[in-house]
């Protein structure tokens, strides 16, 4: 095992910036999720990373070899693919065996390697069948086995799970989960579903456009996106946003819409939005953190409820506020029904604040 | 309840005159191409006399297998001839067939895989041969074999086969590879295989049937071809047999049954290269490789 380090890496076509001097390090033994929505570089970044693909620029690194020059094969590295790519015309065993017999082992060690990797994996009983005799969760784990048999620094995944159905896809996760666990691997894993990232994975790399906006562990991604995408990327149902006009005066900070309302803030609150360089404020919040009223309580502010969903446990309504989308969770047993009138409590501790005009989140002076 | 049934019935009903038309239709065009072959054979299993007649002998009276042994006797003067035209039309396409895999499956494979300037233009100016009639190149094809020393020879032919093969070969071919999902060849190069092993070793095997089907179509291309070989070759020793064979027309009489008997043997070759070889043409090789 060993650690990733990119820096400064680029991938251009043409004047398409795929992948935009993208930074950071998997330390060793780390499960790194790349996410963000399609064409946003994190595939590019994986091939880069495996050497699939020419660097524009930048130096990678794994271990402590500089790897920018090294064909795909001399980096240590193994890979799963979305389509798995196993082998067709070769069975089971022989598509674990393969890397193992381009690096020339004696026939006895491969033997032993690929049943140690078979009985981890438990596809023993596949050993003597072809890829197309196996469901798609038995792929799966053929295509996990040949990439741990040969024991690399580092594994590279490009959204393994997701050519599952739903069901074995949650499955799936908690093996991956206990892979990385009982490898102690360092894994690099693209996906382009938030929730994989945020369950599965010890840090997160949020991408999009080519750029990296944000590094962190999940819960800090979570708690403090940096800005109105990642808030609206990370967390499902997606934080609600909400564009207002931001107030500073000698009684404090406040929101204001042109629905009439306006919502006082805190003092740490209104300390951002005095150091904000404009007046267009972008008001975000998880459902979680909404509290709804029937009826107007101080610190409140009018909705109009636009659907109700009941999930059993939970039930998610979405109301308009100011034109914009909110999402809010009430217990199953708050009744409502669309059109109705609702005021929305903000819990001041929780809201998120953006800059209107560059979506970046607000800081305190 | 009962009206259900009965329009299920009826819509059966239907379904099955469809299905026997089609039936029919198929049976009609089976007779169509079954027939000239059937004739063939009859006819070559009769005597010269016996042929003549009229009305026909739908069944040889007195059938003789005379004809085959005269044509596959080495010792007589037609046998001897006929091995030869058979020897050299296997020599010709043999080699017509082995330079068309050799080149067109690096040249399909890097129209498939590599970006290229010109590339989409090269694509398609591979196939402006084939977009004019073979009989347009006869004269400027003699013309430049004269001026290259290749008349008379079976390179002339070899060269005139491969400017009608290669381009057909390259596009089915390029097929081929299209549908092979380049992960496979990414996942290969992780495994630990160069750019070419990865080619030698997941590439060729799972383009196999591409390749036998190419060198089918490239092979049976030159064997049957006539112009050109009419054209290019005026010795009688290096005749390949569709011009060779057109010798039985030219006695004072056509020997029937016994250019019956030499087309049959000329086309026992392709038939047994697609019996053996069809396998190839229905596996479906690549599935199970990815999911889609």
């Amino acid at each position: 095992m060993a650690e990733v380090v990119l820096q400064h890496v680029m991938k251009t076509y043409g004047n398409i910036y795929a992948v935009n001097d993208v930074s950071f390090t998997v330390n060793d033994g780390e499960f790194v999720a790349l996410v963000g929505p399609s064409g946003c570089g994190k595939t590019t970044t994986l091939n880069l990373i495996a050497g699939l693909l020419p660097m524009s620029g930048g130096d990678i690194s794994i271990g402590d070899r500089v790897v920018n020059d090294l064909d795909p094969k001399d980096r240590d590295i193994a890979m799963v693919f979305q389509n798995y790519a196993l082998y067709p015309n070769k069975t089971v065993f022989q598509n674990l065996a393969f890397p193992l017999k381009m690096r020339k082992l004696p026939k006895d060690q491969i033997e032993q390697k690929v049943q140690s990797a078979a009985k981890l994996l438990d596809i023993t009983h596949l050993l003597e069948r072809k890829p197309r005799e196996l469901s798609g969760g038995q792929q799966q784990r053929v295509a996990l086995g040949r990439a741990l048999v040969r024991d690399p620094a580092v594994f590279l995944m490009d959204e393994p799970l997701s050519n599952l159905d739903a069901k074995l896809r949650v499955q799936m996760r908690s093996e991956i989960k206990r892979f990385h666990h009982n490898l102690n691997a360092t894994i690099v894993y693209v996906t382009h579903d938030q929730l994989e990232a945020v369950t599965m994975a010890n840090k997160m790399a949020v991408m999009n456009g080519g750029l990296l906006l944000q590094y962190d562990t999940p819960a800090n991604v979570f708690a403090n996106p940096v800005n109105t995408f990642v808030a609206s990327f990370v967390g499902s149902p997606a934080m609600s946003l909400i564009p207002l006009e931001g107030h500073t005066s000698a009684d404090g900070a406040s929101l204001h819409s042109p629905e009439g309302w306006s919502l006082p803030l805190s003092l740490m609150n209104g300390r951002k939005v005095a150091a904000s360089t404009t007046n267009q404020i972008v008001l975000g919040a998880r459902h979680s953190t909404l509290k709804l009223h029937k009826s107007q309580v101080p610190g409140s502010v009018p909705g109009k409820v636009y659907t109700v969903e009941p999930t059993g446990d939970v039930t998610f309504a979405q109301v308009f506020i100011n034109g914009a989308v909110v999402n809010i969770s009430v217990e199953p047993s708050v009744l409502l029904s669309p059109d109705e009138i609702v005021f929305i409590e903000f819990d001041q501790e929780r809201i998120h604040l953006f800059d209107g005009a560059t979506t970046m989140a607000l800081q305190a002076a | 309840m009962t009206t259900i049934s009965e329009r299920a019935v009826s819509r059966r009903n239907r379904v099955d005159w469809w299905r026997w038309a089609g039936r029919l239709f198929l049976v009609l065009v089976l007779g169509f191409t079954v027939m000239p072959m059937i004739w063939m054979i009859i006819t070559s299993l009769k005597t010269g006399f016996a042929a003549m007649q009229y009305p026909p002998q739908w069944w040889p009276a007195s059938p003789t297998l005379e004809n085959y042994t005269r044509l596959l006797d080495p010792s007589g003067r037609i046998g001897q001839d006929f091995l030869h035209y058979f020897w050299n039309s296997l020599w010709v396409s043999t080699i017509t067939t082995v330079l068309a895999v050799v080149v067109a499956v690096p040249a399909a494979y890097a129209f498939s895989r590599f970006r290229f300037p010109g590339r989409n233009f090269l694509f398609f100016a591979v196939l402006l041969r084939n977009m004019f009639p073979a009989v347009v190149f006869l004269v400027p094809l003699f013309i430049l074999m004269k001026a290259l020393g290749l008349v008379n020879t079976h390179g002339s032919l070899i060269l005139t086969y491969l400017t009608f093969g290669l381009p057909l070969a390259i596009w089915l071919l390029k097929g081929f590879y299209d549908n092979i999902p380049i992960q496979l060849e990414q996942a290969a190069r992780i495994d630990g295989a160069t750019r070419f092993q990865a080619f030698i070793f997941v590439v060729m095997p799972l383009s196999t049937p591409g390749i036998i089907a190419t060198s089918i179509y490239s092979f049976i291309g030159a064997w049957n071809e006539y112009i050109y070989a009419y054209t290019f070759l005026t010795k009688q020793s290096q005749m390949t047999l569709p011009v060779g064979i057109q010798r039985f027309f030219s006695e004072n009489a056509t020997d029937w049954p016994g250019l019956m008997a030499a087309t049959f043997i000329m086309s026992v070759p392709v038939v047994v290269l697609f019996l053996v070889l069809q396998k190839y043409f229905v596996q479906a090789l690549t599935e199970g490789a990815v999911k889609h």
